[in-house]
């Protein structure tokens, strides 16, 4: 297992965006751990993690809203540690938005190219132009309070590109929309990003966001990167456990490694490589095939007794006993088999690839 | 000005913020903790005959204040007498606090208005509305001798006036901590109250009072400080020949100018303040 | 909030109350168009003869001139002082910030007649007793408090996201300050402004204190007149304090609206 990875592309040759060995520390607690992360020119990174695992104080540090108590952030080649946010050139879209409550949306989207002394007709132009990108043509003199949140987050959205900056950063800007929502804004994101290939970073507590909008996406834990990488990547090979199971479900299921193989309650698996002592041996819910098979090679196999089943449309959800411990299993319903019913005996197996196993952290 | 972020730069924000509190603190240190200090100091000082202040420390003033059976009458004469307005306001305030509680919208506001608007004049000027009602020339007198009462009744220059004026005058002041504290009152307290069998009457006592309590302590509380620290009200109201605690520390500031005596007795007052206090927090604990 | 339907006896007494509560103040308005030389309610003659005697005391009149300087004066102090002090408390995140608030609160804790007499003993060893300046001072330990209070929850209910934001689209913080803030609190600014100014208009007792034969204001000098005699002088003076008190908070009401600007 590879503990926190640094990475990206190698510092100063590629990276547009570096942060090195950046850290954040208060007087009681440490928000960011020796941080190094290295974003190239016009991909979109996700810093992913559960809430208080310092991806904000991260972002916010990039920003220049927070200093950073160690450590170095370099863009273009510039070193911009200390410089205030009103000289990193950079577009923020925030999680609340936070547009000017006293001016209009033109007015709200117009401020960056003022604060760049930017002529007149030519901040319009610019202004319309952002706008129509956004797509929210015919709003320009409304006030943030008579819009919508969709509209208001476009509107933000505008602002910071409106600037034309090098980097763009994304604070949770789509967890107060709704779900729908949510998913026309990431797509449009997603679009203008690649199209004006600007480098951005997108801070984000939702797995499926991350893995569906970025190039490369950066799991975080407590102040510390655990894996970097692109989506397939983290998904199919991660690095940790905390990764394994915050990408994606995942069973998590204690077992005792001898060589290529471990013991999980009265059952051998094979594994993937080779470990000793105690693990955890790790193996994604849908990739579990459930019925009557028989022996198979290259498959891992466990009997078990079906303990209950939920029918969510798409999906089957299987708790299924196996030796007291439950497995959770997912298949896609079909019409040409209803699910086993409680009760029912069957066996569980997944290909040998599909297992993963880590030893148990201290 | 570095707004909005965490502690950048920390130790120039520190010098930044040390300015901008620069002026405020100046100006409390001048015009605050500096008076009061030296006021309790001064209590300590000689009182120099004809004014001034002399550098000795001494028990005079403080000896003399228990001594002197008439420092006794004062305090005595004003607390009893702010306990009585304070009663009669609280009884004048509640039903308007109760009524205004459960009125909604513009009429609401129009209310509070009409409930706040004299407090935006100065105390001369609510004064004066009350020399005008209660002389023997005044609204008051005159309505009665409509009615055929034997006019004129003395209620002006005396305890009467001041206690009548004073009333009216702190009824903004309680309505106000009266409704500060009725936000635990939910009308549907009441409404159970009444499906349960309770007539309007016992629902008021033993539902809206109970809760309405700590707002009562509140409003009792702020009434009876703000009636013993009273001066402009009892001064011209009482015709100068009614001697309270504000009263005699003005006479003796400005008159006889003994200012050791005057700050003994304003240290008084703080005292009957930090009483004041006690009482007030030990009702709040016991009504929790 | 449901409309409980109210008992008529409560409504009865919440009228006379009411009554009670205003009649003082509404008294004064038409005895000041008193013909009569004494007080007396009701007149029996009509006139404006004591309007115009308000120009035959000079007292009054310079009194009058005084407090409107002392007024505009200490309001411009109070705002400049009190707004730099709100936003550090406001800013400033940490136990630091409630005991500051607290410590420049407090005068309003203590009764006038106390501050008043404390301030009279030090002004007097500094010479500012009857001056411009130790008047204007000693209004200060009162607008400020009340200044502080609604500039602070202006502030508060300012978000700081929406400065940083401002910041990041290139703004220095002078300008966050000019183009954000300060139109955001414009409210608050416009209701501390107007209640420092009433504070000092009407303020009596500390100034009783400090006031002297050549720098008095108008209460000052309408209390020296009630301490002799009581004539409808005095009402004529009052209703145009009162007018002059309701044209600030009508303009107050117009750009801010009532509730918010006052009812905290």
């Amino acid at each position: 297992m590879r503990e926190g990875t640094g990475g990206g592309a190698p510092a100063g040759e590629d990276a547009y965006l570096s942060l090195q060995h950046l850290g954040k520390r208060y007087s009681d607690f440490t928000a960011v751990h020796d941080l190094t992360l290295n974003v190239p020119r016009g991909e979109l990174v996700a810093l992913l993690g559960p809430s208080g695992c310092g991806k904000t104080t991260t972002l916010r540090m990039i920003a220049g809203l927070a200093s950073a108590t160690s450590g170095r952030v370099i863009v273009n080649g510039n070193d911009i540690t200390t410089a205030p946010p009103y000289r990193r050139d950079m577009g923020v879209v925030f999680q609340s938005y936070a547009l000017f409550p006293h001016m209009t949306v033109a007015k709200n989207v117009a401020f960056g190219l003022q604060m760049r002394n930017v002529a007149k007709p030519e901040i319009e132009r610019r202004v319309q132009e952002a706008i129509g990108m956004v797509r929210l043509g015919g709003m320009e003199d409304r006030r943030p309070r008579a819009l919508s949140g969709g509209q208001q987050q476009r509107v933000a959205l505008a602002r910071a590109l409106v600037i034309r900056p090098s980097t763009l950063l994304f604070d949770e800007p789509l967890s107060n929309l709704d779900a729908k929502l949510r998913d026309e804004m990431r797509t449009e994101i997603r679009e203008i990003q690649q199209r004006l290939g600007i480098t951005a970073v997108f801070v984000t507590h939702d797995q499926a966001e991350a893995l569906a909008m970025c190039d490369k996406v950066a799991v975080m834990n407590a102040g510390r990167l655990e894996q970097l990488g692109a989506p397939v990547d983290l998904y199919e090979r991660p690095a940790n456990p905390f990764v394994a199971s915050f990408v994606g479900r995942i069973n998590r299921l204690p077992a005792v490694a001898h060589g290529k193989s471990a013991k999980v309650g009265a059952h051998e698996l094979r594994l993937t490589s080779t470990l000793n002592g105690e693990v955890e041996v790790m193996i994604r819910p849908h990739r579990i095939a459930i019925g009557r098979t028989g022996e198979m090679g290259g498959f891992n196999q466990v009997p078990g007794v079906v303990k209950r089943v939920t029918y969510v449309g798409d999906l089957v959800q299987y708790d299924v006993d196996v030796d007291g411990l439950t497995w959770s299993v997912e298949q896609p319903t079909t019409a040409a088999r209803a699910p086993d019913a409680p009760g029912s005996r069957v066996d569980l197996s997944w290909r040998i690839a599909d297992t993963l196993a880590f030893a148990k952290r201290a | 000005m570095a707004a909005a972020t965490d502690d950048i730069n920390g130790k120039d924000r520190f010098g930044l913020a040390a300015a901008l509190l620069t002026p405020i603190v100046i100006i409390n240190a001048i015009v605050f903790i500096v008076p009061i200090v030296n006021l309790l100091r001064i209590s300590f000082n000689e009182a120099l005959p004809g004014g001034g202040i002399g550098p000795a420390f001494t028990w005079e003033n403080w000896v003399n204040l228990i001594e002197d059976s008439y420092y006794l009458e004062i305090l005595l004469r004003s607390v009893w007498m702010s306990a009585l307005i304070t009663l009669l306001t609280l009884f004048c305030s509640y039903p308007i606090a109760l009524y205004l509680h459960r009125a909604s919208g513009a009429w609401r506001t129009f209310l509070f208005v009409l409930v706040i608007a004299p407090l935006l004049t100065s105390a001369v000027v609510r004064t004066y509305g009350w020399i005008a009602m209660l002389a023997d020339n005044g609204l008051v007198n005159t309505a009665l001798s409509w009615f055929g009462a034997p006019t004129p009744f003395r209620l002006i220059f005396n305890l009467t006036g001041i206690i009548i004026g004073l009333t009216e005058i702190l009824m903004p002041y309680m309505i106000l901590a009266l409704l500060a504290g009725f936000g635990r009152l939910d009308p549907r307290c009441e409404e159970a109250a009444l499906t349960l069998g309770a007539r309007p009457l016992q629902a008021f006592w033993r539902i809206v009072v109970p809760l309405t309590a700590p707002g009562i302590a509140l409003g009792c509380f702020f009434c009876f400080v703000l009636c013993v620290s009273s001066f402009i009200t009892p001064r011209i109201l009482g015709g100068g020949r009614v001697f309270l605690l504000a009263t005699e520390i003005y006479d003796e500031a400005i008159v006889t100018l003994n200012w050791p005596g005057a700050a003994t007795l304003s240290i008084l007052v703080l005292i009957v303040f930090g009483a004041a206090l006690a009482l007030y927090t030990r009702a709040l604990r016991r009504l929790d | 909030m449901e409309e409980k339907s109210t008992g008529w006896p409560l409504k009865i007494a919440v009228a006379i109350l009411f009554v009670f509560l205003l009649v003082p103040v509404l008294v004064i308005i038409p005895l000041s168009f008193s013909g009569e030389s004494t007080l007396k309610f009701p007149p029996a003659s009509w006139s404006l003869r004591w309007y115009a005697a308000i120009f035959e005391h000079e007292e009054m009149l310079s009194g009058f001139r005084v407090s409107v300087v002392i007024g505009a004066l200490v309001t411009s102090m109070t705002l400049l002082i009190a707004l730099p002090a709100a936003y550090v408390i406001v800013r400033l995140k940490s136990w630091g910030s409630e005991f500051l608030y607290n410590l420049f609160t407090a005068p309003l804790l203590l009764p006038t007649i106390v501050l008043g007499l404390a301030i009279l003993i030090i002004f007097a060893s500094a010479g500012l007793l009857g001056t411009f300046t130790g008047i204007a001072l000693g209004h200060l330990v009162l607008t400020l408090p009340y200044a502080l209070r609604i500039l602070a929850t202006s502030l508060a209910g300012l978000p700081i996201i929406v400065e940083e934001a401002a910041a990041t689209l290139g703004a220095r913080p002078f300008t966050v300050f000019r183009r954000i803030t300060l139109p955001l609190i414009a409210p608050g600014l416009l209701s501390a402004a107007a209640l420092s100014f009433l504070v000092s208009f009407d303020e009596i007792v500390i100034t009783l204190f400090l006031a002297g034969p050549r720098v008095s204001t108008l209460p000052v000098e309408m209390f020296r007149h009630l301490e002799t005699r009581a004539d409808p002088l005095i009402a004529a003076i009052a209703v145009l304090m009162i007018s002059l008190t309701l044209t600030v908070v009508l303009i107050i009401h117009r750009s801010v609206g009532l509730s918010k600007g006052f009812l905290r």
